[in-house]
């Protein structure tokens, strides 16, 4: 039976019918049509379907629509400000912080969450914060350089 | 990534925005009006004679739109080097994630539930997981009717063996009885997997007879032609388009899956959507790592020469051939190394087996080999007394060394990088007793292959490059603009790429073998050079100069010496009549004395190899067996560096997915050969918090007959020798080897406590 | 049966749902995984348990801990009383999976989950932890080593919600640790874990827990090693020997993960470096936390 809810993403907020099983990750994707959150794997291993829950990185994949009605979801289209791209997108492009892009958008999550917490933090936090995330294509370097760079020029 | 340009300022990749923003789009983003979901049913034995399919209840399941089983579709069969496999099984299923039959239905859920519904009906067959064993008079077949199947005349059927190759040189049983010193190693690696973060997705949508498809693959060319062989159409009726990649690794090279939903589009007239989980993506690719069994064999004068090298090879190839049957040639070309070796015997089995098959992952058969080999090469320097790195000082190629099938080397920096990545990790120095450096070499070929571009200057002076080449994530088609800008005295942000559509542009390797740059950038510099051509032919009758006065500059053709006479770019553009072309000569690859050679597959000899030196610092906690790596310096010899970010971001990404290799990537097979940890909590890649620090530098020596502007590959090497430095590096804490990769905790601690091998 | 999906406001409101047969969720994080690697199926009736104000929150007491259900491994590792008092649990909490698990997982789902390789599960063993059981009969306190009773089952009635964990709190100069074996440094799940509390009057050990995790079908305490350790000054051969006792009673199995034989010489290795960071830490001496990374010999976080 599926249920009325509320899910309020990147500040709009979606009327939308929820199956109970549905993911998070689903409903973002599929009913809402925001596709930059990627689905990696079943086990909650890789991070790639990251969005913030209040403030709170979560792996979407693992987590039930209905748990998010009413509460604020954030997700890498939210992160911008119109075409302003972030410090942090910014600092990703130009560190090498990037290739596929197919674990960006979870990357973009989870830092933003560390930055809020840590505005300054060391490779050591940075670098636990983001285990989360797999990555395949960069060994990680040019993303934890990115996220320190971004950290320095905000602070 | 973001590519410095010349006028240093910073050009930012195209595909940069997109993939930061979460706008771009990846081939499972991609939806289409009255689209139904696939989903496949797989073996339920890993080897068995299907008997009977009956798929009735799962046709009169509601919304189910289609139902394809190898009776629906052409009675044909694919592969590279021999042709032993159907798109969905035909009588005989060999490997657990072996295709029975295709479902589309309306949502994902129904078609789950129609792919569980089909009833199959099977004989099991005796189960053949040892791929060692496989060469045994009584070993159960993988293929009992092989020799009626097309194959490569070099191709070697024999029982269970695909092939048999092997790399002679001089009288290898005589010198080894002159040497000095001998040592024997055996090495055993395990399979391993090349996990793009973007499990593979399809979506096929027919038009008439004409087919498009959009799939996450690394080779959009090689999926055209194998739709249309295996559905019998024409190639010009398959349209295969790659949205945004989310890597690939080599575990999205070849046919995959493209024409299995194509089919079932058709049978359901209607586009069909296939989306892996990361299970399938661990379980029914054709394209992991093989597992190989080593044995070498070296001998030695006290000085240090390498007078004899014998190798046997066994290599696990699975249950088809696929793009992969050159894996043991190549293998046995990595038995040899980059060294001076005065007689050489190698011999390389790659056999069948009831297992996934393997195939091209990140420098197929390399770092396995390599990690052997490097490891074997210390020992030998432990015999002789010998500081390993001063064996290799000694014995590694330089221009004008003979290879393993006398190749003669042009200028090569291997040396180089070995002495410098000695350098950066200071290898001299003193550490404390847990830890320690070890140091590797490893070398690769590059891929001379056809390419072909058009640029198209637009009527306002932007312009269109046209590439067959795919963006695997690694920058090197995104770095494609500053090339031409460059070439044509143009910003790169002047240029947009239209890539990835085989019905756009001339066929391209793909994105494989480290060729982007070396092929694809050949042809873009060429049809640049064309479009040069036309705008120095167009200003010089405009000015009335000639040619050779003329220079391109700041989206002008002026005259040298006097800038004030020009003609903008954007005005000839706007005739509407520049457009250029180019495929660029393929360099020839370098000849070799192969007659004794068995089973030649293209890797007797290597072009514009690429050299590496990696060293690896690591701490050993000996009691658990727990390894970390510390740093890894890592000195290559690619030729010039055209892309120095791109380039770098290569070599972090391989030497990460290199230490996990090392350390804790296997796939683990049970007695049935189905893999038990298809899933990223027991097939661990590198976290964050794992990664080493990496310090990394080119050895730049323009190089001949390579890539354009003395360029050579760069995006496999990276690779190759990291899991030997670390394992040289382990053994050397140790005092003991570790033989068998990866080197988990468990065979650490095993080694170090000498518990079991 | 069709899906239903509820909220509960109240604990009233969950223990009527959980009576009507549905199952709680807080965080979701072993739940859902579950259900998508194929493990078991996603319950048909859900009551989702994580908006009960009631269920939140640390209450710090003279008598100890009072661990609201919906507590999270985040606030776990960021109490200071916990870090203080209760390090062990704060050495497990730290290591749960990864950020994302910790920011979501709770304590209540952790103990429910009743899997023999939960981090918090040993600590809390330990520190005579009971959990607070809830039902229309009534509320019952149900002590940690009553709790599993196998690998995924409780004795616990699928009509009885958990609201909370109790603690009682230790007698001071008591240290306690959990150390895990790690292959990775993050995104672990536990092959072998030990946790040790021990207690010092004067020079001598006057209390010790040992529990073992991942070596047993549940998470249980092994009174041959405390009876070695009780007594002893703390000096290496009375830890190597509780290490030993400690490997002497566990039961590994062999899986992907690791055999049973490396898992057994584990046990041994992991127990001391347990017994040794709680000892050190009754001491009054410094070790980190998460205990796992500081004791590898200082494999943790080598880069500044």
């Amino acid at each position: 039976m599926k249920t009325a809810a509320t899910l309020t993403v990147n500040g709009a907020a979606y009327p939308v019918e929820l199956d109970p099983h549905l993911s998070l990750l689903d409903a973002v994707r599929d009913l809402i049509g925001l596709t930059g959150s990627k689905e990696g794997c079943d086990d909650s291993e890789c991070g790639a379907c990251m969005m913030l829950l209040d403030g709170k990185p979560v792996n979407s994949c693992s987590y039930l629509a209905l748990q998010a009605d009413g509460r604020d979801v954030t997700t890498v289209e939210g992160l911008a400000e119109g075409d302003e791209l972030t410090p942090l997108q910014r600092a990703l492009l130009e560190h090498g912080g990037v290739q596929c892009g197919f674990c960006t958008p979870g990357m973009l999550i989870s830092a933003t969450a560390l930055l809020r917490e840590h505005p300054d933090p060391s490779e050591e936090d940075v670098r636990i914060a983001l285990s989360g995330n797999l990555c395949r294509c960069t060994g990680y370097d040019g993303i934890v350089r990115a996220v320190r760079s971004a950290a320095r020029s905000s602070a | 990534m973001a590519v410095g340009t010349s006028g240093g300022k910073t050009f930012i990749r195209p595909d940069g925005r997109e993939k930061v923003t979460g706008a771009g789009r990846y081939t499972a983003d991609l939806a289409s009006t009255g689209m139904a979901h696939a989903a496949f049913r797989y073996a339920d034995h890993p080897h068995a004679r299907i008997l009977r399919i009956d798929t009735t209840k799962a046709r009169a399941l509601p919304g189910v739109v289609a139902v394809v089983t190898q009776g629906d579709l052409p009675d044909v069969r694919f592969g590279g080097l021999v042709q032993d496999r159907t798109l969905f099984a035909k009588d005989v299923v060999r490997f657990e994630g072996e295709i029975v039959a295709g479902v589309a239905a309306l949502t994902e859920t129904a078609a789950a539930e129609a792919a569980r519904l089909i009833e199959v009906e099977y004989e099991p067959l005796p189960v053949l997981t040892d791929f060692v064993a496989a060469m045994d008079a009584d070993a159960p077949l993988v293929h009992s009717d092989w020799s009626s199947y097309e194959r490569d005349e070099q191709m070697v059927a024999d029982g269970n063996t695909i092939s048999y190759s092997t790399i002679v040189k001089g009288d290898a049983n005589a010198a080894m009885a002159r040497a000095d010193v001998v040592v024997k190693s055996r090495y055993e690696s395990d399979a391993s997997q090349g996990v793009p973060i973007e499990p593979r997705a399809v979506l096929a949508e027919w038009r008439g007879d004409e087919v498009t498809i959009w799939s996450s693959t690394q080779v959009p060319y090689a999926a055209r032609s194998g739709v249309a062989q295996t559905l019998q159409i024409p190639e010009a009726n398959v349209r295969v388009v790659v949205p945004l990649l989310g890597g690939g690794f080599g575990a999205k090279c070849d046919l995959h899956f493209e024409a299995q939903v194509a089919a079932l589009a058709r049978a359901a007239r209607r586009p069909v959507r296939l989306v892996f989980s990361r299970q399938e993506e661990f379980r029914a690719i054709a394209q992991r790592r093989e597992g190989i069994v080593m044995e070498f064999e070296t001998g030695a004068m006290r000085d240090g020469r390498l007078v004899a090298r014998r190798a046997r090879l066994v290599l696990d190839k699975g249950a088809y051939c696929g793009e992969g049957g050159f894996l043991g040639q190549m293998a046995a070309m990595h038995a040899c190394g980059p060294y001076v070796i005065e007689a050489i015997s190698v011999e390389s089995f790659l056999n069948y087996s009831n297992r996934q098959p393997s195939g091209s992952v990140r420098a197929p058969t390399a770092p396995q080999v390599c990690w052997g080999l490097e490891q074997h090469m210390d020992e030998v320097a432990r015999e002789l007394g010998l500081d390993p790195v001063e064996l290799r000082r000694r014995t590694l190629i330089e221009r004008g060394a003979e290879g393993p099938t006398r190749q003669v080397f042009d200028e090569i920096g291997v040396k180089q990088t070995l002495e410098r990545a000695v350098e950066m990790i200071r290898y001299d120095r003193d550490l404390p007793e847990d830890e320690a450096i070890g140091v590797a070499v490893g070398w690769w070929p590059s891929g001379p292959a056809p390419s072909g571009a058009y640029i198209h200057l637009n009527g306002d002076g932007s312009g269109t490059i046209v590439t067959g080449a795919q963006e695997n994530g690694s920058g090197a088609v995104m770095a494609m603009p500053t090339f031409v800008g460059e070439e044509l005295g143009m910003e790169p942000e002047s240029f947009t790429l239209l890539y990835q559509d085989t019905a756009a542009a001339n066929w391209d390797m793909g994105s494989c073998g480290s060729q982007t740059t070396f092929n694809s950038g050949r042809a873009i510099l060429a049809a640049a050079a064309d479009v040069r051509g036309q705008l120095l032919d167009a200003a010089a009758a405009e000015l009335e100069v000639d040619r050779e006065d003329l220079e391109l500059a700041e989206g002008q053709v002026r005259v040298k010496g006097s800038p004030d006479r020009s003609v903008s770019i954007a005005d000839i553009a706007g005739a509407g009549t520049i457009h250029g072309k180019g495929s660029g000569d393929v360099p020839e690859v370098p000849a070799g004395d192969t007659g004794g050679c068995v089973g030649r597959l293209g890797s007797e000899t290597f072009a514009a190899p690429q050299l590496i030196t990696q060293a690896a610092h690591v701490k050993v906690d000996r009691e658990t067996g727990v390894v970390r790596v510390l740093k890894v310096a890592a000195a290559h010899d690619s030729g010039v560096i055209l892309n120095r970010m791109g380039a770098d971001g290569q070599v972090t990404g391989g030497v990460v997915m290199g230490l996990g290799l090392a350390l804790s990537e296997g796939t683990v097979f049970d007695d049935d050969g189905r893999q038990r940890n298809p899933h990223l909590l027991d097939y661990k890649l590198v976290t964050c918090s794992d990664a080493p620090e990496i310090e990394i530098d080119w050895v730049q020596i323009p190089t001949e007959n390579a890539g354009p502007r003395g360029s050579k590959g760069v995006g496999e090497p990276p690779q190759v020798p990291t899991a030997a430095a670390i394992a040289n590096a382990v053994a050397k804490v140790l005092g003991r080897r570790v033989r068998q990769l990866p080197m988990t905790p468990e065979r650490v601690w095993a080694a170090s406590a000498e518990v079991g091998s | 049966m069709t899906r239903t999906f509820t909220t509960a406001a109240t604990v009233e409101d969950a223990i009527e749902a959980l009576g009507s047969g549905a199952r709680p969720i807080a965080g979701g994080t072993d739940l859902v995984v579950g259900a998508r690697q194929g493990k078991a199926s996603l319950p048909e009736a859900i009551v989702a348990i994580d908006r009960i104000a009631s269920l939140g929150g640390i209450v710090e007491g003279e008598d100890g801990l009072r661990l609201g259900a919906l507590v999270t491994h985040e606030e776990i590792v960021a109490n200071d009383v916990v870090r203080a008092r209760f390090t062990a649990l704060a050495d497990a909490s730290a290591i749960v999976g990864s950020h994302a698990t910790r920011a979501h997982g709770t304590i209540g789902g952790n103990v429910m989950n009743a899997s023999p390789a939960m981090d918090t599960g040993g600590p809390l063993l330990c520190f005579d932890a009971s959990a607070r059981i809830r039902s229309t009969w009534g509320e019952r306190e149900v002590p940690l080593d009553q709790l599993w009773t196998g690998p995924g089952t409780t004795a616990v009635d699928p009509r009885e919600l958990l609201v909370g964990i109790d603690v009682p709190a230790p007698i001071p100069a008591t240290g306690s640790s959990y150390v895990r074996l790690e292959y990775r440094r993050q995104m672990e799940i536990a092959v072998v874990g030990v946790t040790a509390v021990v207690r010092l009057d004067g020079g001598s050990i006057a209390d010790a827990r040992v529990a073992i995790t991942a070596l047993a079908p549940t998470i249980r305490r092994v009174p041959d090693a405390e009876a070695v350790l009780i007594g002893s000054d703390g000096a290496a051969d009375g830890i190597a020997a509780a290490a030993r006792a400690t490997a002497a009673g566990s039961s590994p199995i062999d899986d992907v993960r690791g055999s049973a034989a490396y898992r057994a010489a584990m046990a041994e290795v992991i127990a001391g470096r347990a017994i040794s960071a709680a000892l050190a830490r009754a001491r009054g001496e410094h070790v980190e936390i998460p205990a796992s990374s500081s004791t590898y010999a200082g494999l943790g976080g080598a880069r500044a």
